[in-house]
This record gives structure tokens, C-alpha cells and sequence, in this order.
């Protein structure tokens, strides 16, 4: 019941914010996401870590002919996800507070229903279910975009939404494949994942043309336009720059993980030679995304166009940490993917709130903003390190797993990976000091009297979390791997047999 | 010679027989009035009445499997399942026209009567299991439809339209009939089954069959809109007033698919040696989706835009139908062909209703210029266009997902992923045209004068329906297969 309830409560939370009285809403929705919120931290306690075994499973079939089923569970891959979705919607509520003054209704019902496809994409265990999520969580980000976003949205939530849709109906086609051949194979029609991972998929090694490959570029490509790796990133700084604060903040921190876990979760023990033996590309693809987007980012004007484009490089890290294949590896992707959301999403906050007082994201603009706003300051650099990787903060574990993962499986990659790094700390720290120190700029100048630039204590309070949660992942990181150990270490260990167990 | 016919025979045709005869009643009230339009609310509600007991008489007689009129006529899954949804288009293109004919004009009698026996006419093709039956039923649904568009008084694209319709589509069913006459003369019958079981036979034997049959086929794609017979479609579409349009794209061809998935029951299809024959028809799925969803994306009108995206669906359909003809017995093909008529006809028939409910007058030509703001000024209207037009992208949790569904599953049960790859190209180019209109609707600044639309509430009520069925039978998709399986059961 207990996943269900984390799926389907938020639909039920549109209908009541739909209803509410104008006044009420935003009180409404943070209170409602926040139970959402405590609902889903009953999984600590329903969860057992020590398995690796899918968990808490539900279900009822759906359409019995095609073999489809409404079929949840969860297990150590999707755990911390699911946590993540719920834990930042209560902070995106708060964060948007005073940032979205039109259409407050639609906006949180939006939210709500963004909430429901988010959770049910990382719970769903049936091939078909997880597109219908997959695809359902398009629709109020395209909205959220194009009606609450900058001045280019309409061209940016098109964009968004062609290229998602276009890499998702390939892997339909994918998917509706490996139906008939759970038929072939095991007799019945199943559009189980779990199904899907006994099958036998002919493999030919060294040629392009065979089943396994082609199935597997299939779904690569529709969740590598996703992640986004380098090249099928075009579309996400212009969604990133033009969509408004709580839109960055959950396409950053969550929907771009639709993309990394659906590689986990389908590509790599579904198609386990064709994923071995792609892997290079994969790897390089990374890397190049790595210091692609750390080369591009330095060079932006635009800080929420910085923002978007370290992304393509953290999402690079994932890859090439997922790609290497061994436990280190895999654990730092799914590591960086928690720390990406939390710093990510920590900076596209931060942004949103500097913007709402300046009306202003261009570098040049700012300057000596550390004296005006000193607790904003203190933040930003603080989430800057976790971005940078900075030892004692969450983004060191995760690039450190990653590395070492890669100079295990690929030296040379893993040597261009670590220049990366560098580059991270090149452009992030490069933009801190021209926004914070130097003199101040005259438009700092302009806004910051009388503490005209300072956070205020709601925006403190949406801050704090975030900071807390830098430090103790970054210090105590085993508080949050322990979780998804027994999944991540049986997904590499039998990975060419890998094998998912349903704990009734 | 002895002709004999059963009462049941009689109770098998009640459906065509009630809504003429209620067709007639309000004409007849005209002509004793002296000329004398009567209330239009009256009018409809004799077609109701019509529709309903129709209704009854089908369901009532749905599931017997026989023929009627020594085997002229045949009653089975396809025709029973077809005849419920003309009824229903029928039915909802009437209420829409009522709230048009309501506010200009006063020939509704009229308009009236020539739908109900144009819907006469598609329940004979439904129903027949004769070629020359068939042809007369395309003739009495295409002669009521090429009156119906050109009585508008005031339009000047109807007049060009109801001429382009009728000169191509007499132009079609000459051909047609041209196409039977071949067939007749190899055959030597014009009787469905005879025809189906000559097939695998003369196809590749004899020329002449070979001919009758492709100017057959041309005959039933230019219903359907069919590259290369599509050209008429928006032009036609565009010209003809908004309800009549939506009864022409939604009626018209779920008849023809239903003719053509009975020309495809043909074993012919299964032997691999008729391939070439069925990979000009592969091509012609790939060209009809491509053509429609490229011509989609530059049209300004939205009922050209519509027009364009019913040749794509007609694409996806011939996809369903290659593989129910190739499929043999497997019903796949055939029942995603049945179930996409169905979902096409619910999206199509809501997507014209809503441009109804926003037009001023019946000869105005909705741009997506039009539709900017609407979501501040009627929330609803825009909802339910959006809820459609998500569907027809084939986004799920919508039922336009899982008609796609089923047919490119279909396809690639029978090995044809290409062409399922098509569909899906088709499907992305969709993507861009179909969210144009919800992006003008909730993300543009509305326009300063939008023409005084008065209130339709039927029709209003019919559109907000349909949106609820898109999304219900998306969610609940399974009971509804399983009737449309074992509607194709007894056929395949």
C-alpha cells in the first residue's frame, strides 16, 4: 500500500490545492508536500537494506493481454531517489513562495502532478508503467516552462519536449519488442521488468546490426537524451535558463535522473554484453561531456547558464562512473546523482532568490555582493564547494568513488576525467569571485542597502536542509550508501545473470 | 426463383430502417407547417430517437452472428462494434450541429435528415458482405455528404469544397466500381466471401483480378485518405462547416477502415509470394504518415491542421491492416485496427467539436492565432482541447497512447518493425503541431477582441465528455480490447 500511496497522494493533493481558496494554496501545498515528504521517510522503516531483493511490491494487472501489470517495488536503486523527489517538492513549495506570483494555482497543481510521475517513473517495475510515468511527467514540465518561464520558454519547452519524446517512443518500440520476447522465451506475455531480465537476447559481438545491440542503443538513446549526455544536451540549458526556479530545481535534481536510473535499472542488466561491449563509447561520451560542459560553463555570462552547463558536466561524471561497471563506479554514479540533486538544485535556488531582488542573472553585473549579503554569500559558497568537490562535502564522495571506479576499468579516461575536476573548480570559483568579491558593482550597489539583498528567514529555512545534507553525506557518506549497498553490489556482481528477487 | 426473407432479417436492418424513418418525421412536420422550420431542439430530439431505438435494435441483436438477405448482409463482431460507434458519431455531430444551425440558419430539418440517412448509408456499408451493397452505401453516405456541405447558404469555401468533394469523389467510386466490375468478371460473383476465398488464387494469376482488386483498394484508400488519394482531404475539411467536418472525418472513415479490414480477412496476404503487393502497401503507410504529419506542421488554419493529422492516423491504421493481413489468424492486427477506428473517432470527433464550440459563425476559419489565451478566458474548452490533442501526440495515460500501442505492437509481432519505427517517426514530427495549439492557449497573451461566442452547453457538455472518455478508456484499455478482440474473433 505503502507505494501507492507515495504515487497517488499527490494526484489526490491537485485536486484538494484545485479546490482550496485562493489565500490558502501555498500554505496548502507546503504543508501537503511535507506530509508527502514524512509518508515517504516511513520507508526507512519498511525498508530493509540488508537485501537486495525488490521490496514492498504491489500488484494487479493491468492489461492481462500485452502481459501488463501495475507493478511497484522498490529496492536499493530507487530508494534514495524516491526520497529525494519527496524531499525537495516541500522545498521547491518554499522556495517558490514569493518567485511565482501568476497562475499560483495551476503552478502547484502542476507540481503535485509532476510529484506523482516523478516517483512513480523510480517505483514502477513493469516495462509499460514506467514509460506511462516516464512520459506523464513531460506534461507538467512542459507547462511549467512554457507558462511560468523566461522570455525565450516557448522555444525551450518545445525543444524539451520534442527531444524527450522523440529518444522515449524509440524505447517504446524497445520495450513493446522485448514483450514478444518475454513470449518466445519464457511462454508468457510479460512487460515485467523483472521478466525482462531473464531473457536470452542474441548478442553478436563487434557488429551493430543484432538484437541486443540495436535494443540496447534503443533505450540508451532515449535515456542518454535524458541524463542528457554529450551530444544530446542542446536541449537542456535553454530549458535549465528559461525555466522558472522551482522548474530548474526539479528537472535538475530529479527529472535528469529519470535518465541515470533508467540506465541502471533497464540498460545495464538487460542488455549486459551489449552494455560491456558499448561501454567505451559510453565512457568517452562522458568524459567528453565532463570537460565539454566545464569548458562551455566558463565561459557563460549568464550564471543560470553556468549552472545548467556544469550539469552536463556532473551528468558526464554519472555516466562514466555507471559505464566503468564495477562497484565503485556504479556506487559514485548513484552517489553523484543524490549529491547533483542536493547542490544542483541547492544553486538553481540560490540563483532564483539573487534574481527575484535584481532581475538580473549576468555575471558582469555583479561584483562585492559578499559584503551586501554576506549569509547569502556563506551559502553559495558553501554549496559551490559540494559542487567542486571539496573534501568534508558530499560532491568529493562521489567524484572520488567515480574516479576510482574509471582508473580501474580505463586509465586514459579516468585521466582526462580527473582534468575535469580542475576545470569544476576553474569555472565555479572563478564565477564566486566575480559575483562576490571585487568592488561593488553598481547595481549591488543599487539594491543592497538596508539588507535589500540578504536572504530572509524563509529562504534560510529552504537553505538549511540543503547545507546540512552537503556536509553529512560528505562526512558520513556510508549513513546513505548502506541503503543501496546489497542492490548496487548485486547488480554488479551478476550482471551478466543479474537477477531481481521479489520479496513478498 | 423463390426469395424468402425472416422476420430476423428484418430485425437485423431495424437500426438503418428507424433512423430513416426519424429522419423523415421533422421534414415531413416541415412540409405540413408550410415551410415552417420547426424548434431545432425538436428536431434533434426526433434524431435521438432515432439513434437510440437503432441503438437498441443493434445491441439487441449484437453477438448473433448471421447473415441476412440470403448472405447479402452479415452481422458480426466488426459490424455490430462499428455500427455502436457510427450511431454515437452520429448522434454527437447532430448535437453539434444543432448548436451551428440553432444560431444562422434554418434548414437544421434538412441538414438533419441528409446525416441520418447518410449514417443509413455507412451502417449498409458495415453491414455488407456484398460488393455491390457496398457500393450503394458509399453512394448513399457520400450523396448526403456532398448536399450537406455545399447547403450552407453563405460560404463561398463550402460551394468550392461540396464541388471538389463530389467531382474526386465520383472520380472514386467510378473507379471503384470500375475495380468490381473486373472483379465480377474473374470471379464471377461479387459476394465478400467468394471474392475472399478466389483471392489467394487469382491474385497472382490473374491480371485482371490483380486490377479489379488495386482499383478496389484505390477506391476504399480515397475514402480513407490514403496517399496518393489524400489530396482532397483538406481542402474539403477546411471548406466544409466545423460539425459536418468532424461527422465526414470520424464516420466516413471508420466505415471504410472497417471495409478494408474485411478485404484484408483474405488469406492471400499470409503467402509470402504476394509480398511485393503488400510492400507497395507498406510504402504507402510509411508515405501517408509522413505526408500527413509533414503537411501538419506548416498550416496556420487548425482544421487543415486536423485534416492533415486524419491522413497520418490513416497511416497508422494501414499499418494495423498490413499486419492483420499478413497476420492471418493471429487478431492483433485486426483488433488494434478495430480499437484505433474507435480511438480515432473519440479524439477526432472532440477535437472538431472544440473548434466548434470557439467559432463565431460556421464559416469562420479557426487560426491558432485564435486560440491564444483561451485558458484564462474558458478553462474548460482548453482542457478538454488539450486532454485531445495530448491524445492524439499518443502521450499516455491517454487512450491515443495505447491505440498506437496496439497497432505498432502488431506490427512488430509480425516482424514489421520498420514500419512500426515510421509510426514513431510520424509520431515525433506530431509532437511539434499538436502541442502548437495548447501553447497558445496556456502560454501566449491572450488577444485584445475575440469574437462573442454564445453558449452551446450540449455541445460543451459532449466535448468535456469526450476529453473524460480520452482519458478513462486510456486508463481502463483492457476491457475494452478484450470486446474488440473477440469482436475480429469470428472474422480473422
Amino acid at each position: 500500500m505503502l507505494l501507492s500511496l507515495l504515487i497517488f497522494t499527490p494526484l489526490l493533493f491537485a485536486l484538494l490545492v484545485a479546490l482550496a481558496p485562493e489565500k490558502w494554496i501555498r500554505p496548502m501545498s507546503f504543508v501537503l508536500s511535507a506530509l508527502h515528504f514524512l509518508l515517504s521517510c516511513t520507508l526507512f522503516y519498511r525498508f530493509d537494506p540488508a537485501k537486495a531483493s525488490l521490496q514492498l511490491v504491489e500488484r494487479a494487472s493491468w492489461v492481462p493481454t500485452f502481459g501488463i501489470s501495475y507493478f511497484v517495488g522498490i529496492d536499493g536503486i530507487s530508494f534514495w531517489l524516491v526520497i529525494l523527489s519527496a524531499f525537495l517538492t516541500p522545498l521547491v513549495v518554499l522556495g517558490s513562495w514569493t518567485a511565482i506570483n501568476q497562475k499560483v494555482r495551476s503552478f502547484h497543481i502542476c507540481l503535485f502532478l509532476l510529484l506523482s510521475a516523478m516517483v512513480g517513473t523510480f517505483l514502477a517495475m513493469d516495462a509499460i508503467l514506467f514509460y506511462v510515468f516516464f512520459e506523464a511527467s513531460l506534461i507538467p514540465m512542459y507547462f511549467m516552462i512554457g507558462v511560468w518561464g523566461g522570455p525565450r520558454r516557448l522555444y525551450a519547452t518545445m525543444k524539451f519536449f520534442i527531444y524527450t519524446m522523440a529518444g522515449s517512443l524509440f524505447m517504446l518500440v524497445a520495450i513493446i519488442a522485448l514483450i514478444f520476447m518475454t513470449q518466445e522465451q519464457l511462454g508468457t506475455m510479460s512487460a515485467s521488468i523483472l521478466d525482462f531480465y531473464k531473457l536470452e537476447i542474441p548478442f553478436v559481438a563487434g557488429s551493430f546490426l543484432n538484437t541486443q545491440t540495436l535494443l540496447f542503443f534503443a533505450f540508451a538513446v532515449a535515456f542518454a537524451i535524458k541524463v542528457p549526455m554529450f551530444p544530446f544536451h542542446t536541449w537542456l540549458p535553454d530549458a535549465h535558463v528559461e525555466a522558472p526556479t522551482p522548474g530548474s530545481v526539479i528537472l535538475a535534481a530529479v527529472m535528469l535522473k529519470m535518465g541515470t536510473y533508467g540506465f541502471m535499472r533497464f540498460v545495464l542488466p538487460i542488455f549486459p554484453m551489449a552494455s560491456e561491449s558499448w561501454a567505451w563509447l559510453f565512457m568517452l561520451l562522458g568524459v567528453i561531456g565532463i570537460i565539454y560542459g566545464a569548458l562551455v560553463a566558463m565561459v557563460q555570462p549568464d550564471i543560470k547558464k553556468l549552472v545548467a552547463y556544469s550539469s552536463v558536466s556532473h551528468m558526464g561524471y554519472v555516466m562514466l562512473g555507471l559505464f566503468a561497471l564495477n562497484i565503485y563506479g556504479a556506487t559514485g554514479g548513484l552517489y553523484q546523482m543524490l549529491n547533483h540533486g542536493v547542490s544542483t538544485g541547492a544553486l538553481f535556488l540560490l540563483v532564483g532568490m539573487i534574481y527575484e531582488r535584481t532581475h538580473t542573472r549576468k555575471i558582469s553585473d555583479y561584483g562585492g555582493l559578499a559584503k551586501a549579503a554576506p549569509m547569502f554569500a556563506i551559502a553559495f559558497v558553501i554549496v559551490t564547494f559540494s559542487s567542486i568537490a571539496v573534501p568534508l562535502t558530499n560532491g568529493f564522495v562521489g567524484e572520488f568513488l567515480i574516479l576510482a571506479g574509471s582508473f580501474q576499468a580505463n586509465k586514459t579516461f579516468a585521466a582526462f576525467a580527473v582534468s575535469g575536476v580542475v576545470l569544476g573548480a576553474v569555472y565555479m570559483l572563478w564565477a564566486v569571485k566575480r559575483v562576490f568579491f571585487g568592488p561593488e558593482s553598481e547595481m549591488v550597489k543599487e539594491h543592497g542597502h538596508d539588507d535589500g539583498l540578504e536572504l530572509g528567514a524563509r529562504e534560510m529555512f529552504v537553505l538549511a536542509p540543503l547545507v546540512v545534507l552537503i556536509f553529512w553525506m560528505g562526512v558520513f557518506p556510508s549513513d546513505f550508501l548502506n541503503w543501496s549497498k546489497a542492490s548496487l553490489d548485486n547488480l554488479i556482481e551478476n550482471r551478466s545473470h543479474y537477477e531481481l528477487n521479489v520479496e513478498e | 426463383m423463390q426469395i424468402e426473407f425472416s422476420i430476423i432479417d428484418f430485425l437485423l436492418v431495424a437500426p438503418a430502417v428507424a433512423l430513416f424513418i426519424f429522419s423523415c418525421v421533422p421534414l415531413l412536420i416541415k412540409v405540413l407547417r408550410g415551410n415552417k422550420e420547426q424548434n431545432t431542439f425538436a428536431t434533434l430530439i426526433y434524431a435521438y430517437l432515432g439513434i437510440v431505438i437503432a441503438g437498441g435494435f443493434a445491441i439487441f441483436m449484437a453477438g448473433t452472428e448471421r447473415t441476412a438477405f440470403q448472405g447479402a448482409l452479415v452481422f458480426d463482431g466488426i459490424s455490430s462494434f462499428t455500427t455502436i460507434i457510427v450511431l454515437v458519431i452520429t448522434a454527437v455531430s447532430l448535437t453539434f450541429a444543432r448548436d451551428s444551425y440553432s444560431s444562422n440558419d434554418k434548414q437544421f430539418s434538412e441538414a438533419m435528415f441528409l446525416t441520418m440517412n447518410a449514417a443509413a448509408g455507412m451502417l449498409t456499408v458495415v453491414w455488407s458482405n456484398d460488393l455491390i451493397i457496398t457500393f450503394v452505401g458509399i453512394e448513399l453516405f457520400s450523396l448526403s455528404l456532398y448536399v450537406l456541405i455545399a447547403m450552407s447558404l453563405e460560404e463561398k469555401l463550402s460551394k468550392e469544397a461540396a464541388f471538389k468533394y463530389f467531382i474526386l469523389g465520383s472520380f472514386a467510386s467510378a473507379i471503384m466500381l470500375y475495380g468490381i466490375s473486373f472483379i465480377y468478371g474473374t470471379v464471377g460473383s461479387t459476394y465478400l466471401p467468394d471474392l475472399l476465398q478466389a483471392t489467394p488464387n487469382l491474385l497472382s494469376t490473374n491480371r485482371m483480378f490483380l486490377l479489379g482488386f488495386i482499383l478496389l483498394l484505390a477506391g476504399v484508400c480515397f475514402k480513407v485518405g490514403i496517399f496518393p488519394f489524400h489530396s482532397w482531404a483538406p481542402d474539403v475539411y477546411q471548406g466544409s462547416p466545423t460539425p459536418l467536418t468532424g461527422f465526414m472525418a470520424t464516420g466516413v472513415k471508420a466505415v471504410s477502415l472497417a471495409f478494408f479490414l474485411r478485404l484484408m480477412a483474405s488469406q492471400a496476404f499470409t503467402v509470402e509470394r504476394f509480398w511485393p503487393f503488400v510492400d507497395v502497401m507498406q510504402w504507402m503507410a510509411v508515405l501517408t504518415i509522413l505526408i500527413g504529419n509533414v503537411g501538419a506542421f506548416r498550416q496556420k488554419s487548425l482544421k487543415r491542421m486536423l485534416a492533415y493529422s486524419s491522413i497520418a492516423h490513416s497511416g497508422y491504421v494501414l499499418i494495423g491492416l498490413i499486419a492483420a493481413g499478413i497476420g492471418g489468424s493471429s487478431m492483433l492486427g485486426a483488433a488494434g485496427v478495430m480499437f484505433y477506428i474507435f480511438t480515432y473517432s473519440l479524439m477526432t470527433l472532440g477535437a472538431f467539436g472544440a473548434l466548434h464550440l470557439l467559432e463565431a459563425h460556421s464559416d469562420s476559419d479557426l487560426t491558432i492565432e485564435d486560440l491564444k489565451g483561451l485558458a484564462s478566458e474558458k478553462p474548460w474548452v482548453a482542457l478538454s482541447l488539450t486532454i485531445i490533442l495530448v491524445s492524439l501526440t499518443g502521450i499516455p495515460p491517454t487512450i491515443g497512447f495505447f491505440g498506437k500501442f496496439f497497432i505498432f505492437s502488431a506490427a512488430i509481432k509480425q516482424g514489421l518493425v520498420w514500419l512500426a519505427v515510421w509510426g514513431v517517426v510520424g509520431s515525433v514530427i506530431s509532437v511539434y503541431y499538436y502541442l502548437r495549439p495548447i501553447v497558445a492557449m496556456y502560454m501566449e497573451e491572450p488577444i485584445l477582441r475575440r469574437a462573442a461566442v454564445e453558449m452551446r452547453p450540449l455541445s460543451y457538455f459532449a466535448v468535456a465528455f469526450t476529453a473524460l472518455l480520452v482519458l478513462v478508456f486510456g486508463l481502463a484499455s483492457e476491457p475494452f480490447y478484450q470486446v474488440v478482440l473477440s469482436s475480429v474473433a469470428k472474422v480473422f
